[in-house]
């Protein structure tokens, strides 16, 4: 019974170390190789993490906004998370978690253009399922979003700022696209807003 | 603690099956898995009641990603979810229920063990589903959850002890230990790569890494940029973190650093959980840090409470 216990112990430490060795980057390629036969251990125990808080750096703090357009030719705006309505701060939280994970494949707007295309097919399925809820949920006819990364001043910046001094920087804005739901009729008598991203159809159609 | 197994000394080897047998297999009291088991309890209560008040959007066919991307996203077959199935708003509702239900009986202690493993099912199910809005907090309550599951974590301070008084229950077992071992080591990885990976970094190198943290509004729910004229307490607060995080692993065992390790863990996660609000996360992780706290200071510190819930079990001396 012990040796049994020995051994299951011995998966399980396995599936808690290794993880975090294999992954986020940098990692080593045995550590990934170890991590393959511990999949199934490791994905039905929720054991995948790589406990890098707040590593390498710290950095800045994202949000999307989103304008969308009613069937009435009216306009609705939002934000994720929203520090007002989002509430109690755990469900702030859950929100303000979906602006990060996907601010994590978008490439400043002044990155290569290659490297923009190449991280569309990362960020925009992540995007397209959040516009589709959006629309669902309040029931517009389409929904322009984009990503704010919040500038971080230095502390020489923020005492400057408080003697009245020179501004602080500006965030960084980067469009995430147009998109209506799969049946939508344009709006008569509406401009659908381009996004800045080079070769971008206006508006993605969603199937949901 | 006593060695559970007869000595094999003798040979090197032997010296190490003697080691693990002592660390795993001796038999420890179940008190502080029960205390990690209530914090963890109401901690799940508390974060599937945030999952239900949005269940539609976080688990629903209409949520803030398709089932369809989600198990894209995820390593499949094997990162399961039963909210795969909740096609409707109120069918995901119904199951975030459940969850609620099983953590407030795990808190409470009722049918614990049933209650430990529908709440580890709900909390990993809850997450498997919904990847784009979990963080620390979620796999702190997995790795408790895991060990609360896996132990006695009922025996005491449980309604299931009051309906049911068992003078052995609360004994020192092997069970208890085996789960208060899986928390501490797995506490130690946390806190290792947490410290390593923020090695990577300049800015904690630079003792300015709290200031990044500080700065973020996003995060912020206590304004702290007052400290941008205090540089030097800014790479105080920076270094000390980082040491701790680091030095964690190791010196959490010696009895001679083990108070102090414990106390630090007090200010850090608090601090990140009023200034960052991430409140919950500092919790979880102080719940785990119980682990490491000797049972019989528990004891001590609980004694009112214990000498009305229980008998005189042969350790309480």
């Amino acid at each position: 019974m012990r040796l049994l216990v020995s051994l299951a112990l011995v998966a399980y430490l396995a599936a808690v170390i290794v993880p975090p060795l294999a992954g986020p980057p940098p990692a080593s390629g045995l550590a990934m190789a170890a991590l393959q036969p511990l999949r199934p251990l490791v994905g039905a125990l929720f054991l995948g993490h790589g406990y890098r808080f707040f590593a390498p750096n710290p950095g800045p703090g994202h949000s999307i906004q989103w304008t969308m357009k009613m069937a009435d030719g009216s306009t609705r705006q939002g934000l994720i998370p929203d520090r007002e309505a989002d509430w109690p701060r755990l469900l702030y939280h859950r929100r303000f978690m979906i602006s990060e994970k996907i601010a994590a494949f978008v490439p400043p707007p002044d990155a290569p253009a290659e490297v923009r295309r190449q991280s569309r097919g990362e960020w925009q399925p992540l995007v397209k399922d959040v516009a589709g809820h959006l629309l669902h949920r309040y029931g517009g006819a389409q929904v322009t979003l984009q990503m704010t990364e919040h500038y971080l001043p230095e502390p020489e910046e923020v005492i400057r700022s408080e003697q009245g001094g020179a501004e602080q920087g500006r965030d960084l804005v980067t469009p995430l696209g147009t998109y209506a739901l799969a049946g939508t009729q344009s709006l008569p008598g509406t401009s659908l807003p381009r996004t800045s991203l080079p070769g971008e159809s206006p508006m993605e159609t969603l199937n949901r | 603690m006593t060695a559970a197994e007869p000595s094999r000394r003798g040979s090197w080897l032997g010296d190490w099956l003697d080691a693990w047998n002592t660390f795993w297999f001796t038999p420890a009291d179940p008190l502080p898995l029960a205390l990690v088991r209530i914090f963890a309890g109401a901690l799940l209560t508390w974060a599937s009641f945030v999952w239900w008040l949005d269940a539609e959007a976080f688990f629903s066919h209409e949520g803030w990603q398709r089932p369809e991307n989600v198990w894209r996203m995820n390593d499949q077959p094997w990162q399961w979810s039963w909210y795969f199935a909740a096609g409707s708003a109120g069918m995901a509702r119904m199951l975030a229920g459940i969850t609620l239900v099983a953590a407030v009986m795990l808190a409470l202690g009722i049918a614990t063990p049933l209650a430990a493993i529908v709440s580890l099912v709900g909390l990993i199910s809850a997450v498997n589903r919904a990847p784009l809005n979990v963080f620390g907090l979620d796999d702190t309550l997995g790795m408790l959850l895991i060990a609360v599951a896996a132990g006695p974590s009922g025996a005491v301070l449980s309604i299931d002890r009051l309906l049911a008084p068992d003078i052995a229950a609360d004994r020192p077992s092997v069970r208890a230990n085996l789960s208060l071992r899986l928390i501490q080591v797995h506490l130690c990885v946390v806190y290792l790569f947490s410290g390593c990976g923020k090695l990577l970094g300049a800015s904690w190198w630079e003792g300015t890494a709290l200031w990044g943290a500080a700065a973020n509004v996003q995060y912020r729910t206590l304004d702290l940029t007052w400290l941008a004229s205090q540089p030097w307490l800014i790479n105080a607060l920076t270094l000390s973190t980082l040491w701790w995080e680091i030095a964690y692993a190791t010196l959490i065992w010696p009895r001679l650093t083990r108070r102090l390790f414990l106390a630090m863990a007090v200010p850090v996660h608090l601090g990140i959980g009023l200034a960052m609000g991430m409140m919950e996360f500092g919790l979880a992780m102080l719940a785990a840090n119980l682990a490491f706290v000797p049972a019989d200071v528990l004891r001590r510190l609980l004694r009112p409470l214990l000498s009305r819930s229980a008998r005189t079990p042969s350790h309480r001396a």
